[in-house]
C-alpha cells in the first residue's frame, strides 16, 4: 500500500509538472480564441521562438556575455523570452494580423496564421539549421528528495512561473479597466467600440499577451524539447484539446484541463503504457465534445434582453 | 570566301556538336532522398556533409563518369518519400537512389524503386522487412536491427550478466524491430524483460517513464532505441530518478548505432556509464577512418568530428562510384556490380552484400562505454 501511494504521489507531481507546460502553451491559445474567435495555428511557432530566444539569451548572453550565474542566466531567460514573444506578437500583428482584419475578413488572419507559422518555421530553419540545440536548465541538475519522492527544481521553477503567469493574467483581467475593456471586446466587439474602447488596439494587446505567454512557455518547454525550429509542433497538438476539454476561451477550464491532461498522461504510463498516450488523451477529448462540448468550465456570457 | 568559311564553321560546330554532347551524357545520375526538414532534417544536414565531401574527392569522375546528385527532401515520411521518389524517377530518370534515413519512409519507397528496377542503397535505416521482403534492387549498408540488438542481447547477457532488462523504443518499425531484436535472444538465453516501453516521437518528458521503471524493482540493463534528442532527455530523466550508473543508480543503459557521435556531450553526466555498439568510430586507426577525419575537418571545421551519419552518406557515394568502377553504367550493371560487392573497405566497416542486399560484414562493430569525462572507451566485447 505503501508503495502505491508514493508511486501515486510521484505521479501526480509529474503530471501537475507536465500539466503547468501545457497550461503556459494552452493559455495563449484559450486567450486569443477567448477575444477573437481566432485559432492561432503559428503558436507553436511562438512557442519555438521563445525557446531559441531563452537558448541564447542563457548560454550565450547572460553567462558569457555578462557573467551572471547559470542560474541566474536562466531566469533572465525567461524575462527575455516573454519579451521577444511579445515584440513577436506586435510586429505580425501589425504586419499581418491587423491589415487583414481590417478588410473585415475573418477568414484571412485565420489563414494568415497557417502563413506566419510557415514564415516563422522556414525563417528559424535557415538561421539556426536543423540539429537539435541542446538546451539544459541548471536547475534540471538539481534533485529534491523527499522520501522515494523525488523531483527537480525545474519543476519547481515550472510550477512556480505558470502560477505566477496564471494570476498575473488573472488580475490584469479581473482588475484593470484594460483587462475589463478587453473582456468587453471579447464579449462585443462592436458595443464595446461604441463605449469608447478602441478594439483594434484591444485586440493588438490580446496578441501581444499571448505571444508573450507562449514565448515563456517555450523557455520552460526548452530544456524539455528536442529544441529544432519545429520544437513547438510537439506540444501545440496537446495544448489545443486542453483548449477544448477546458473550454475554449474560458482561462480556468484551461488550466483545470492541462493539469489534468498532464496528470492523466503520467498515470497513463505508469498503468497503460507510454505508447497510448495520445489514444487516451484524444479518447478524453472525444468524450468530452459528446458529453459536455462546452468544455469542462463553459464561458459565460451575458446575453441583452 | 567570308560565307564558305562561315558555312565551315557553322558545319564544324554540328559535327562536334553530338561529340560533346555524348562526353557530357557520360554521366551516373544519383537521386538522393532525405530528410531536409522536420524533426529528422539533422539526417539530411550531415548526410549531405558525408556527400559533398566524397563528390569532391571524386570530382574527376570514376571511369570517364560524372556523378551527378539531386537531393530531395523526403521529410523521415512514408508520404512525402513516396511522392518524393515518383518524382525523382519521372524527371531525374536515376541510375541509382541514395536514401532514406528513417525506416518508414524506407520501406514506403523500396517497393516503388524495385519495381522501377532502379537500385536503393540504404545507409541509415534498420528495419528488418527492408531487406526481407524479397527486393531485387535493395542494398543496404547500415546493420538491421538484429544485427545491431543481437550484440547488445549478449553482452548484456553474458559480458555484463544482466537478468533483467527494460526495454525503451520509439513506436516506429525501426523501434520495434530493434527491441524485438533484443528481447528474443535476451529471453532465450534466460532473461527477463520486465516492460516494454514505446513512446511516440513527440514525447517530450520522460520523467513519468523514469518513474515507471523505478517502480518495477531491480533493473540491470536498459536498451534504449530512440533518436539522439530523445535518448538525450531519456537519459537524463532516467539518471534523476537514480536509476542509471549516470545518476548514481546501477542499471547501465544500452544503445545501438542510431545515437551520433556527440550524444555524450549532449546528455552530459547523465551518460556515464552508457554501453553501446558503434559501426563508425572517428579514433579507429584505420587509414580510410583517420584520412576521412582529416578531410571532413578540413571541409567543415576543426572542431567538427564526422558522426555515422556523416560517414554513412560518405561511403554511399564510394559504394556508388565503386561500383562505376567496375563498369555500372546503367541501373541493371549498377544493380549487378553491387550485389557482388565483397570486402569493400570504407569509412564504416567494409561491405560484402548477401543475398537480400544486407550488408554482412559486421567486423569494425564493437562497444564503447561512455566515460565520466564523456569520453569513449572501445570495449573489447563482441
Amino acid at each position: 500500500m505503501a508503495d502505491f501511494l508514493a508511486l501515486a504521489v510521484q505521479q501526480t507531481i509529474n503530471g501537475v509538472y507536465l500539466g503547468c507546460l501545457y497550461v503556459m502553451v494552452a493559455l495563449g491559445l484559450t486567450l486569443i480564441y477567448g477575444v477573437l474567435n481566432q485559432i492561432n495555428f503559428a503558436h507553436a511557432d511562438f512557442v519555438t521562438v521563445g525557446a531559441f530566444a531563452a537558448f541564447f539569451a542563457a548560454t550565450r548572453f547572460a553567462t558569457k556575455a555578462l557573467g551572471l550565474a547559470d542560474t541566474t542566466g536562466y531566469l533572465l531567460s525567461i524575462v527575455v523570452a516573454f519579451g521577444v514573444g511579445a515584440i513577436l506578437g506586435l510586429i505580425i500583428n501589425a504586419a499581418v494580423f491587423a491589415p487583414l482584419r481590417e478588410r473585415g475578413d475573418e477568414l484571412r488572419p485565420l489563414i494568415a496564421t497557417i502563413g506566419v507559422s510557415v514564415l516563422l518555421e522556414n525563417g528559424q530553419l535557415a538561421l539556426f539549421g536543423p540539429i537539435p540545440y541542446q538546451f539544459d536548465s541548471p536547475f534540471a541538475r538539481e534533485t529534491i528528495r523527499i522520501g522515494r519522492i523525488f523531483f527537480t527544481q525545474q519543476s519547481v521553477v515550472v510550477v512556480l512561473v505558470a502560477a505566477t503567469s496564471v494570476a498575473a493574467l488573472y488580475a490584469f483581467l479581473r482588475l484593470t479597466f484594460l483587462g475589463k475593456a478587453l473582456r468587453a471586446v471579447s464579449q462585443d466587439r462592436e458595443t464595446a467600440g461604441l463605449m469608447g474602447i478602441n478594439p483594434g488596439l484591444l485586440i493588438a494587446l490580446t496578441i501581444v499577451i499571448s505571444s508573450a505567454l507562449a514565448g515563456m512557455a517555450g523557455a520552460l518547454l526548452g530544456p524539455v524539447l528536442v529544441l529544432t525550429p519545429f520544437a513547438g509542433a510537439t506540444v501545440v497538438v496537446k495544448a489545443f484539446a486542453i483548449v477544448i476539454i477546458g473550454g475554449f476561451g474560458n482561462l480556468e477550464g484551461t488550466i483545470l484541463a492541462g493539469i489534468l491532461v498532464g496528470v492523466v498522461e503520467a498515470f497513463t504510463v505508469q498503468y497503460l503504457g507510454s505508447g497510448i498516450i495520445d489514444l487516451v488523451v484524444f479518447s478524453l477529448l472525444l468524450v468530452m465534445l459528446a458529453i459536455k462540448p462546452t468544455g469542462l468550465i463553459a464561458e459565460k456570457k451575458e446575453e441583452n434582453v | 570566301m567570308k560565307r564558305v568559311i562561315w558555312l565551315f564553321a557553322v558545319a564544324a560546330a554540328c559535327a562536334i556538336a553530338p561529340l560533346s554532347a555524348g562526353a557530357q551524357d557520360k554521366v551516373i545520375r544519383v537521386g538522393i532522398l532525405m530528410p531536409i526538414s522536420g524533426p529528422a532534417s539533422y539526417f539530411g544536414v550531415m548526410g549531405k556533409e558525408g556527400i559533398e565531401l566524397a563528390l569532391e574527392q571524386l570530382k574527376g569522375g570514376v571511369n570517364g563518369y560524372r556523378l551527378q546528385v539531386q537531393y530531395e527532401d523526403s521529410a523521415c515520411s512514408p508520404l512525402q518519400a513516396t511522392n518524393t521518389v515518383k518524382r525523382v524517377l519521372e524527371q531525374l530518370k536515376p541510375h541509382i537512389v541514395i536514401g532514406e534515413e528513417c525506416s518508414d519512409a524506407s520501406l514506403a519507397i523500396a517497393p516503388i524503386l524495385d519495381q522501377a528496377k532502379v537500385p536503393m542503397l540504404n545507409a541509415g535505416s534498420v528495419t528488418m522487412k527492408l531487406t526481407e521482403s524479397g527486393y531485387k534492387y535493395v542494398f543496404r549498408i547500415f546493420p538491421n536491427a538484429e544485427q545491431q540488438s543481437l550484440p547488445l542481447a549478449k553482452v548484456a547477457y553474458e559480458t555484463l550478466k544482466a537478468r533483467t532488462a527494460v526495454i525503451l523504443h520509439e513506436k516506429t518499425n525501426a523501434g520495434n524491430d530493434n527491441a524485438d531484436g533484443f528481447e528474443k535472444p535476451f529471453v532465450a538465453m534466460g532473461g527477463k524483460v520486465l516492460a516494454k516501453i514505446d513512446f511516440g516521437r513527440d514525447v517530450n518528458d520522460f520523467t513519468a517513464i523514469a518513474t515507471r521503471i523505478a517502480s518495477l524493482g531491480k533493473v540491470d540493463v536498459l536498451p534504449t532505441f530512440a533518436l539522439e534528442g530523445q535518448t538525450v532527455r531519456l537519459s537524463q530523466a532516467l539518471a534523476q530518478a537514480k536509476i542509471v550508473k549516470g545518476g548514481g543508480g546501477s542499471a547501465v543503459q544500452m544503445g545501438s548505432i542510431w545515437l551520433p557521435y556527440g550524444f555524450d556531450q549532449k546528455a552530459g553526466q547523465a551518460s556515464e556509464g552508457y554501453v553501446r555498439i558503434v559501426q563508425f568510430d572517428p579514433t579507429e586507426n584505420r587509414k580510410i577512418v583517420q584520412d576521412f577525419v582529416k578531410a571532413f575537418k578540413a571541409k567543415y571545421g576543426a572542431d567538427k568530428v564526422p558522426t555515422h551519419i556523416n560517414a554513412h552518406a560518405y561511403d554511399a557515394i564510394l559504394l556508388v562510384a565503386e561500383s562505376v568502377r567496375r563498369g555500372a553504367t546503367d541501373t541493371e550493371s549498377m544493380r549487378d556490380r553491387l550485389s557482388k560487392m565483397k570486402d569493400v573497405e570504407v569509412t564504416t566497416g567494409r561491405i560484402t552484400f548477401d543475398g537480400k542486399g544486407q550488408n554482412s560484414d559486421l567486423s569494425v562493430v564493437h562497444f564503447v562505454e561512455t566515460q565520466k569525462d564523456l569520453s569513449w572507451k572501445a570495449l573489447n566485447w563482441r
